[in-house]
């Protein structure tokens, strides 16, 4: 897929496991590592919203696009 | 589940199991029948001429033959529309009825009703050319408003099916 999320250089960057934010922005770890991993078909205005407060950082820092090939 | 809704499902689920039994019946009868049609005809024809329904009974055999094996295909289909309407019930009993499997299968069943549809006609044809007319007999099989309604019913319900899997998919791959 063209849009790639950047979780895991956000969270580097933060110091901060894939399971640290799981536990506090009340989303699953299995739905995190979906995802993570570019496998989620699609994300809620409430997801994006809590990992951008949590993380401090914009909807752009974390959904890149690229293109294609 | 809300419990109302199980004792639906095992409502639906017993009656269903209750209405298989039924068609293994019929089944069990149209195969007895064509037995005696053949076995002992003679005396079955006394039977069928007592009983005036026939405007020859003599020379009936064949036709009541090809009626016997109609009707057993019909409850064929009939078997087979219920054991998909238990596959139906069982995946809805587990929370998850919109499924593609479950829109394959009411697309089944509309095809299944439009073969005994199709078969009942043939039926009608037969019975109305041996059996005296407004005998009961007579008017067995044929076009049915109700068939063909529930064969719509059928195909919409498994688009709305269809549909409705697609949308559950999407769901699942929100975060």
């Amino acid at each position: 897929m063209a849009i790639v999320v950047k979780l895991d250089d956000l969270l580097h960057a933060k110091r901060m496991t894939l399971t640290d934010l799981s536990e506090r922005i009340g989303i699953t770890l299995a739905n995190l590592s979906i995802l993570k991993t570019g496998k989620a078909k699609a994300m809620r205005f409430s997801t994006l919203e809590a990992i951008c407060n949590e993380l401090g950082c914009q909807p752009g820092d974390l959904l890149v696009h690229e293109a294609d090939g | 589940m809300p419990a109302q809704h199980s004792t639906l499902l095992g409502v639906t689920r017993g009656l269903l199991w209750l209405m298989l039994g039924l068609v293994a019946a019929a089944a069990l009868l149209v195969l007895a029948v064509g037995i005696a049609l053949v076995a002992v005809w003679p005396d079955v024809m006394v039977e069928l001429k007592n009983s005036k329904t026939f405007i020859d009974p003599g020379i009936i055999q064949p036709q009541l033959l090809w009626m016997m094996a109609v009707l057993a295909a019909i409850l064929a289909v009939a078997a087979f529309v219920l054991r998909q309407l238990q596959a139906m019930v069982a995946s809805a009993a587990t929370g998850d009825p919109f499924v593609p499997a479950n829109a394959q299968r009411l697309r089944r069943i509309g095809w299944a009703l439009v073969a005994a549809q199709l078969l009942a006609i043939p039926l009608h044809m037969i019975a109305n050319s041996i059996a005296a007319a407004h005998s009961e007999f007579a008017g067995m099989g044929g076009l049915s408003l109700n068939n063909i309604l529930a064969i719509l019913l059928a195909f919409v319900l498994a688009a709305v099916f269809e549909q409705g899997a697609a949308m559950r998919d999407e769901l699942e791959g929100t975060i």
